[in-house]
This record gives structure tokens, sequence and C-alpha cells, in this order.
């Protein structure tokens, strides 16, 4: 009836959040938060998936979203409670629809095959010992109308559609409308099986009314209700048993709904829009181009000294500093986003492996660009389900070491100065160095003597080594295949570092640091063999001026001796081709490991917009992306991770 | 042909009922997403015609009809309703709703349903 892949991205984007909400309800609902609110919530979100789904004619996920209403309508009423079992079910089922929604969100449909079972087990636990207070609520009890007062009395005989969706609701619509204008003295059958449905073909209403056959017409012909019949009835009986309903006086409403209404009304003054991300996207390359020629037009300028084009620059200047700040503003997301899915993963690994877990999470509200989050969702779980998995201990083990028996797990995000700073913090085992100290040995990552003299800290940096794994078995929560490695391989690529700190048998800490948005650097310009690149700042650890002398060979490699530090020297030959050698040198950090290149000239410190490298020129070594500063030239952004 | 206000919590649900509503030549002239919303907006607009979703956040739309009844006892709603909620709607029309749609909608019904209700 419609063009659905017009209305697919607004399906996927509200049945994601209604998702979200079902799950993070069920688990409050299961740590025995509020019940009746989540409760609530449940039922609301199952019922607008439901109805979306209908309306797109997704009927696999329809039908599962209504077998869940079905459920929270009985556990809302009361006859039903949740169990455990329920729950998993449930969790289940919300499983099946994110899948769906994949799938949906993939231009696909989702078929009736992952579903079928759990609507049948959902009925099965709808059906099972249904209480007897079923009966329809009638809540009308007969009672004797009035005589009728003089006015023209009519016989009407109508028919309700039989493809009504509800004609009980139909036929108490117009029983209720034809109210408005007279009196209704009798229906046949009476308006109680009406208004219960319980009906088939015409049914008879005589009503008496001044309206006249034409108002009376008007009514009884409305949407999905025809009339078969009007005729003018003669006699008025005596007494007729009527049906009065309980509707209420238009005037007699509640009215602290009313008051509540509007009060509400005053503190809702934040008003939200919906934008599609690549258009975000988009707006943002516009921006960093307005950035770019602006640098230009600067440069333009100062070689013509116009007073009134520079007072005019200036101007220009400003609202582009200020539209850039407003574009960074408008991609910072709070974390919250991809907080929210992680109870659910500790639920999962929790009641996997028999652990008992208590999660808390600080500072989703703290804010990172968007374009950041993606790529921040697989380390998080990840750390995550490692925590639950490998650190924390079960209750009998936790007990015998004197902690209580649920262990906790803590996530907390913050800004700080620059950078967004997460932590992920465990009260579980910890990582016993000694156990690292065998197994860095046996690895060969060490050779035994190096072994014996490392540090703690050196033992704990090898967790991030490929191949490094402390679990003695994989496991299929955690041991996928990904070991810390990748994880700290991602967080570079975001530019952020990551850092543990573990005390056995007290618990094990990640912290995160990360620039709360990579599309806008501060970067040192240099000259390399005469061409220009940059060099990000936070990789920068100083500038120093050596001699020739100072240059050893050691085996392939050059050296130099700097301040008691023997570093290594890169000459990035094979980027910027042969050169005689300067006597400036940039020495760069990455992650405590230094080195050092040599480079022609230093020309500053600027801040700059990146670009990835375009697709076509693909994946470049050494390379993390371009810049264009204000003469228009284009110069690349050294990646400082491949070198160190 | 009506000046209509759309009350629903979802954008989705919203824009496939706009469409519909203005296919068949009305005017929407405002969008609510929740009950308290929809007080507030129609008492602003004074539509001739409240589409009204019956779940949503914060005032359901039982409630929000009430509200806008008492403000306005002339005021025209239809609840947008799907199978299984006959009981929600009964209620709904006892407290003086003048129509129903039942979701998924068929534009020929929703159309019909609203053309009848503006004109009765």
């Amino acid at each position: 009836m419609f063009d659905e892949e017009a209305y697919r991205k607004l399906f996927v984007e509200e049945s994601r959040e209604n998702h979200e909400n079902i799950v993070n309800n069920l688990l409050a609902l299961e740590n025995g938060d509020d019940q009746q609110t989540a409760i609530d919530e449940i039922f609301r979100s199952a019922h607008t998936l439901k109805g979306m789904s209908a309306s797109m004619g997704f009927d696999a996920m329809e039908h599962l979203c209504h077998s869940m209403e079905d459920v929270f309508s009985l556990i809302r009423s009361g006859r039903r409670e949740v169990t455990a079992s329920l729950t998993d079910l449930l969790l289940t089922c919300t499983d099946a629809i994110e899948e769906m929604l994949d799938a949906i969100e993939a231009g696909g449909v989702p078929s009736d095959e992952q579903s079928g079972s759990l609507v049948h087990e959902l009925r099965a636990f709808a059906e099972e010992g249904e209480p007897v207070d079923q009966k329809a609520s009638c809540d009308a009890d007969p009672e004797p109308a009035g005589e009728g007062d003089g006015h023209p009395v009519y016989t009407l005989t109508v028919a309700v559609d039989p493809s009504s969706t509800m004609k009980d609701v139909r036929a108490m619509l117009l029983l209720q409308n034809l109210e408005e204008i007279g009196t209704i003295l009798s229906t046949v059958p009476s308006r109680e099986l009406l208004e219960d449905g319980k009906f088939d073909g015409p049914f008879e209403i005589l009503i008496e009314s001044e309206a006249g056959e034409d108002a009376l017409r008007t009514i009884a012909s409305g949407t999905e209700i025809s009339l078969l019949d009007l005729s003018f009835a003669q006699s008025v009986p005596a007494v007729i048993p009527v049906m009065t309903g309980d509707a209420q006086p238009p005037g007699q409403i509640p009215e602290p709904q009313v008051q509540r209404a509007v009060k509400a009304e005053k503190n809702r003054e934040i008003k939200n829009i919906r934008v599609d991300i690549q258009r975000l996207d988009r707006m943002m390359n516009l921006v960093e181009d307005l950035v770019i020629n602006r640098g230009r037009l600067e440069q333009i300028a100062k070689r013509h000294g116009i007073k009134e084009f520079d007072e005019a620059l200036n101007m220009i200047g400003r609202s582009v500093s200020d539209l850039q700040n407003l574009m960074m503003g408008i991609r910072m997301m709070p974390l919250e986003r991809i907080f929210n899915r992680l109870p659910r993963v500790v639920r999962d690994v929790a009641n996997h492996d028999g652990k008992e877990v208590e999660f808390f999470i600080e500072g989703g509200e703290t804010e990172l660009d968007r374009g950041m989050m993606d790529g921040l969702t697989d380390p998080l779980l990840h750390i995550i389900r490692n925590a639950v998995n490998h650190g924390i201990e079960t209750p009998e083990v936790r007990a015998a070491s004197g902690k209580p028996p649920k262990g906790s797990l803590r996530l907390t995000a913050r800004r700080d100065k620059d950078n967004v700073i997460i932590e992920i913090e465990d009260d579980g085992a910890g990582i016993d160095p000694e156990i690292l100290r065998k197994k860095a040995v046996s690895k060969g990552l060490m050779t035994p003597e190096a072994a014996a003299n490392a540090t703690k800290d050196e033992l704990v940096g090898l967790l991030f080594e490929p191949g490094f794994s402390t679990a003695e078995t994989v496991t299929d929560i955690s041991g996928r295949g990904v070991g810390l490695d990748v994880v700290k391989k991602t967080i570079e690529s975001l530019k952020g570092t990551i850092k543990v700190e573990t005390e056995s048998g007290r618990g094990t800490k990640f912290e995160l640091v990360l620039p709360p948005t990579m599309a806008i650097i501060d970067v040192m310009m240099v000259h390399i063999n005469g061409m220009r690149c940059a060099i990000p700042i936070s990789n920068v650890v100083e500038v120093a001026q050596t001699r020739m002398e100072a240059i050893h060979r050691i085996g392939n490699t050059e050296a130099i001796l700097l301040r008691d530090q023997t570093l290594p020297l890169h000459r990035l030959e094979e980027m910027f081709g042969r050169a005689e050698m300067s006597e400036t040198l940039v020495v760069l950090q990455n992650n405590d490991r230094r080195c050092c290149i040599a480079v022609d000239t230093v020309d500053g410190q600027q801040e700059v917009v990146v670009k990835p490298l375009s697709r076509i020129a693909g994946n470049c070594r050494g390379i993390s992306g371009i810049t264009i500063p204000g003469d228009g030239d284009v110069v690349p952004v050294l990646d400082v991770n491949t070198m160190v | 042909m009506g000046r209509i206000l759309i009350v629903d919590d979802t954008m989705f649900m919203r824009t496939l009922l706009k469409n519909i509503l203005f296919s068949g030549g009305h005017d929407i002239v405002g969008e609510a997403a929740d009950g308290v919303e929809a007080l507030a907006r129609y008492q602003e607009l004074k539509p001739d015609l409240v589409t009204m979703d019956i779940v949503m956040p914060k005032v359901n739309g039982i409630e929000a009809l009430k509200a806008i009844k008492a403000a306005d006892p002339s005021a025209k709603i239809i609840m947008c309703t799907a199978v299984g909620q006959e009981q929600m709607v009964k209620l709904a029309v006892k407290s003086g709703a003048k129509g129903y749609i039942v979701k998924p909608f068929q534009a020929p019904k929703v159309l019909e349903e609203v053309k009848n209700v503006l004109s009765a």
C-alpha cells in the first residue's frame, strides 16, 4: 500500500530504540527495580514494535512482538509473574528481534524461521492455567429507562461491515452517536451483547428522537456501518429495558490529569530533530573545506594588505570557527549509546559462568565523536566479557577468599581536559605476574633471564602481545580468537591509548584514554627532504639537535644516544627519498616506546583538519591521513604507530 | 478537508499517517509524541480532528483524550488502535472518542473514517 523503502530507515531506528528499552527494562525487572514501571515500559515498547512491524508487513516480527505484548498484558494485570525462565525466554526474543532488525536494515524481510518457536513458547506461557477472570468486563448493568416523552420513535435496522476489525466498537460508537441526538429505547440483540460483539448480521435499534430522519440516516451510515432500514414506529412502549451505558458526561473529567498535562508542558522546551548521519558527515566535510579555504584566503590577504578585506575576512573567520565548534558539538554523542548494551552482556556472561556480578555504569553522559563510537564498541565488549569471564571468580571462590560473593564490575567514563577516559574495573582475581612470567618464556616472548628480571609493568604489558592469553581454556564467551592485542590496535586506530593495572587477588583495571574527536588535531609541521608533513602533537616528545658523530649503526638500523637513552633513528627514506643528513631530530613516542626521525626543519604547530585517505589511494602504511593547511598544499599526516 | 493533529509516540507511525491523510487532501497542522504534548498542541492549534495513539509514554492516549475533551467537549478524536485493544478503545469511546482506525493502517479506511467523523 505504500513505498516501504521510504520508511525502512525510520522504522529500523525507532525499532532499535524500543528494542533497547525492552532489554533494559527486562534487566531492571530482574534486578528488582521499580517493577510496575518496567512492566509498563516493556508492554508499551512491545506494542509499539508490533504496530510498526505490522505496518511494514514484517509478519514474523509482528507475531513475535504481539506474543510478547500478550504475555506482558497478563503480567500487567497480575495474572502472571515474571520468572527467571520467562526472563530468559524474553531476552531470547529480544535477540531474535535484533536479528530481524539487522536483516531489515540490510534490506531483507525477516522470516518466521527464527521466531516461530519463540511465539509458541510465549503462547504456551500465556495459556497455561488461564485463570477464570477472563470474562469480558461488562461494567454496565441493565436498568430501566425513562418513558418516552412524546418525541417520534424510529426503528433502525443496521449492519456492521463483516470485515470490520472491531465490530463491537463500531456498534458501540454507533449507539453512542445516536444517543447524542435521541434516546435509545431498546436494541435487538441487547446493547450488552452488541457492545461485546456477540452478534451476527444486522441488528435493530428503537430510538426516540426529534432530530429527524436525515440526521439519523447520516449517523447510521458511518464507517463500516450501513443502514438497511429506517421506519417510523407508532407507539411508545410504556417501559422498555434499555442499557444506558456509563459514558461520562463530557464535563466530568478528572481535573488533576489536565493540570498535570499543562504543568509538564511548561518544562518541555527542548526540541529535538533527527538528522541522517551521512548528512551530518557531508556537512562536516563542507565545514572542513570552509576552514581550509579560510586559511587560503588569509594567506592571499596577507600578500595584498587591503584593510577592508582583512576586516571582512576576520568576520568570516570568526563565523567559520563558531560553525566548526558547533559542528563538532553536534557530532558528539553520549557514551550511553554503547554503554546501554553492556548490562545485557554482563548478565549473559555471568549466567553462563555461574557468577554473580553487580555492574555499575557511571558517566554515560560523557560525549564522544560519533565517528569513534562504532570503533569503541568491540573493544569495550571484549574487556567487559573478559572481566566477567576471567576476572571475577565464582561465588564459592570469592567467599573462600573473604570477598563478598557478588563481584563488582564498574564502568566509568569522564572528561579530563582534552581526553575522554573510560575505566573498566573489576574486583576479581587479578592477574598473577608469576603466571605471566612463565607464560612469557613458554611462548618464546622473553628469554628465561629477561623474564626473571622483568618488572611487573613489563609483564602486564605482554597481555597486549598477539597470541598472549592468560586463560587456561578458551571459552565460547571471551575466547573468540580475538585477543587484547586487537583491542589495543583498535584503540590506537582511534588515536587512543590503553593501560592495564592488575593486583593479584584484588582485581584488574583497564584505562582507555581517547581524544573526544579525531577530525581536528594539533600537529607539528615539519619538512623532511624538502617535503612537508605533519606529525600529531600527541606523539611528539621533543625536538633535539644532534651531531653526526652521535649516530651509531646497530645492525641494519641507526640509533642515537640522547641523554643516556638509545633511540632508534628513522630517516623515512622509503617515504621521502634519500637526503643529506640533517642534524634536527624529532623524538616521537607511542605507548612508552620512543624513536626519532630526522627532519630538515620544524615549521611550527598548527590545528588542522585530518581527512582520511580516499578509497582510491587505499591504505598507505606510515600515513594516517592528509591535511590541507592554509596555502592549499596537501600534506600527509604521519602515522607514528607504525614507526615506533 | 480538515485540519488534523496527529498524536503518536513514533515518528514512523506519524509519518505513515501523515502521508495517508495528506493524500486525502487533509492539512496536517501538527504532531505530538505523547499525551502531554497532545493537550498542549490541541489548545494551541485547535484542530478539526485529532488522531490519537493509545499506548504512549507519560500520559497515554485515553488520558490525553479525556484531558482534551475536558478542555473542549466538542473535540473530535479518532483513536489509533490495534487488534487486541478492544477494551481500551471502548473505554476511549465511552470517554468521547468519535471513531477509531486499526493498525496496520489501510489508507481507504483511514480516510473514510476521518471523513465521516469530520462531517458528523
